[in-house]
This record gives structure tokens, sequence and C-alpha cells, in this order.
């Protein structure tokens, strides 16, 4: 067991197919999550996020009304974001290298390809609770930063203190 | 001058701290339980994709009616939702050729250039599968029509490819 509290997790399930909604809600209801949110489109979704405040938003790609990639732009960079930092995970029937690229330059923090499955679920879970990735801020860019190593990963030897560092890799991150 | 080097930063992990425990590999308790929840559910797939073809024959007509970029974008989705779900809903075959129709209909630029015949053989393979009942990932019959509209879409679209190579 790994002993993780999910019912302490707020979560919002965001996709215009009430199909897809419920059973993305009975998986997350299955490991343990009570506090699963339910948005039909974006604009709900974003509505919704100052008062529910979620700590996980699943979300899908293709929507009517605003797509779940501009609702990421909004979500990291508009003003009025009640939490840039959230997690977001991707869901979609896209599943070519290109899109998920696409997703991951929009801000994403994982991708899930449909049809879901348990397991990729719970895994996506675990990835952003266990696998954080740092945060970047360029004059395009804020989100997750898109190489996929986290730098709490790197073993050598530390040349610079604090939390916050300041690094200059334009190849990876385009300024 | 402007300092325009990235800014990386790690948030402090508040889900860790919420949720706690320790990562020794997927919690086989909580898939078991998952899974029992999705065998449960499986008795309303039959109905959710009836839903979805039901839905997705509604946006065929409406661009049959109309090909404007509204109701493209309409259809698109219809076969996009199945595309992404009617594995989950045990119809492999429907998935994939929604998947050919998205194919299809993503890679032409123009909405002008998506050809009807085209849409209305995917949309009535779909149908005829869903009628037909054929779950069944290797049925003969189902997987040729199939594989049929996969081939067609690939010569439209490498005819397409000419054409603008061409201009």
């Amino acid at each position: 067991m790994s002993g993780y509290r999910f019912d302490r997790l707020k979560i919002l399930v965001v996709d215009d197919n009430q199909h897809m909604r419920k059973l993305v809600v009975a998986i997350l209801q299955a490991f343990g999550v009570v506090h699963v949110h339910e948005a039909a489109d974006a604009e709900h979704a974003w509505a919704m996020l100052r008062d529910v405040n979620p700590d996980v938003i699943f979300l899908d790609w293709q929507m009517s009304g605003m797509s779940g990639l501009d609702f990421i732009k909004l979500v990291r960079k508009d003003n009025n974001s009640p939490n840039p930092l959230v997690s977001i995970i991707m869901l979609t029937g896209h599943t070519h290298i290109d899109h998920v690229r696409t997703a991951r330059d929009a801000g994403a923090n994982e991708f899930l390809a449909k049809p879901v499955s348990v397991k990729a679920v719970l895994a996506r879970l675990i990835s952003v609770i266990e696998h954080p990735r740092p945060f970047v801020r360029t004059r395009t860019y804020f989100g997750p930063c898109r190489r996929r190593r986290p730098i709490d990963e790197y073993r050598g030897p530390e040349r610079r203190g604090g939390e916050s560092v300041e690094i200059d890799d334009t190849a990876s991150e385009k300024v | 001058m402007a300092d325009n080097r990235p800014e990386i930063f790690m948030p402090p992990n508040l889900l860790k701290a919420k949720v706690g425990g320790t990562v020794t590999g997927l919690d086989t308790a909580a898939i078991k339980r998952a899974e029992s929840a999705m065998a449960t559910l499986k008795e309303e797939f039959s109905d959710w994709l009836t839903n979805d073809i039901e839905h997705l024959t509604a946006t065929h007509k409406a661009f049959n009616n109309s090909k404007n970029l509204q109701n493209v974008g309409y259809l698109f989705r219809a076969a996009h939702d199945l595309k992404g779900q009617a594995t989950t809903f045990e119809y492999p075959l429907i998935a994939r050729a929604a998947a050919s129709l998205c194919k299809l209909m993503d890679a032409l630029k123009s909405h002008e250039a998506i050809p009807l015949p085209l849409v209305d053989a995917h949309v009535d393979a779909i149908q005829v599968i869903h009628r037909e009942k054929i779950k069944d990932i290797s049925n003969r019959t189902a997987l040729t029509l199939v594989e049929e509209l996969e081939g067609r879409v690939t010569k439209v679209l490498a005819n397409s490819v000419c054409k603008n190579s061409n201009v």
C-alpha cells in the first residue's frame, strides 16, 4: 500500500463529454478521492477555480468553446488566475508526439491518452505528487519545465544555493 | 539591457504534503477497486456508446446540410470522442474508424477540401459496426471495412500533399 490520503485531495474533471467525466470520476472515487468536482466546459471550469481551488485538474483537450489548451494558458498566465501552479493532467484522444509537445508547451504537467485505463490514471496522479517539475518563467511561457527530467534528480555537486535558480539554457527554454 | 534569461523555481510540493504516503509502485488494492468500479459501469457502456453515436449522426447531418467551420468542428469533436472512448466501451473498431475520420478532417487544412463521400462512408461504417454489435477487433468483415477507409484516407491526404506542392 502506498498510504496516500487521496481523500484530502480536491480534483476538478473538465470534459464536455459526460460519459468520459463519469468514467474518470468513478476511477478517482475508487482510489479514495472524495472531493471530485466536474465542469462540462472550460468556461465553467474557469468560473469554478476560485471556489473549488482544486489540487489537480483532469482536462480534456477538445471541447466546444474554449479548448483545453487555451484553458491551460489562462490558468498559467492570466493575472486573475487563482492558482497558476495547479497540476494539470491533459486528457485527450490525440496520441501523436506533436500533440504531446503542444500540450507540454501550453503548460500541462502530464499527458493522459485516451482510452483511459485505471493504471494510467493512477500513474499520472502519482507522477504529479512524487515527481513535480520545477516551473519556468520566460517572456513567452509560464509553466512546468518542459524538460522531462526534474532538477531534483541532479546527482552532481551542488554549485548553487537556495531554492530559486536562474539558468541560461535557451536551447530547451526559448526566451 | 533587459535580463531575458528564463527563471526557474521549484514550488513547494503541497500535493505531497497533503496526501503523504510513499511511492512503492502502483497501489494494487486501489487498482482493483477502480477496475471493479469500471466493471460496474460496463453495464452503462452500451447506452453511452449509443448516445455518442447518435451525437455523431446528428453532427454529420448538420455537416451535410452546411459544411461551415462550426459544423466541421462539431463533427470532428464527435468523432474525436469516439476515437478516445469506443475502445473503453468495448468497440475498438469503432475507435479505429473514428480515428481515421479524425485524421482526414485534421489533416486537410481547408474544410472545403474534405470529401463528403468519404466522411459519409466513415459514419456509415461506425453505425454498421455498432448496429451489428461487432466488438471483436479481428472480425474479418469489419476489419476489412476499416482498413479500406484508412487506405482511402491515406490516398486522399497523399493527393492533397501533391496538389499543395504543385501550387
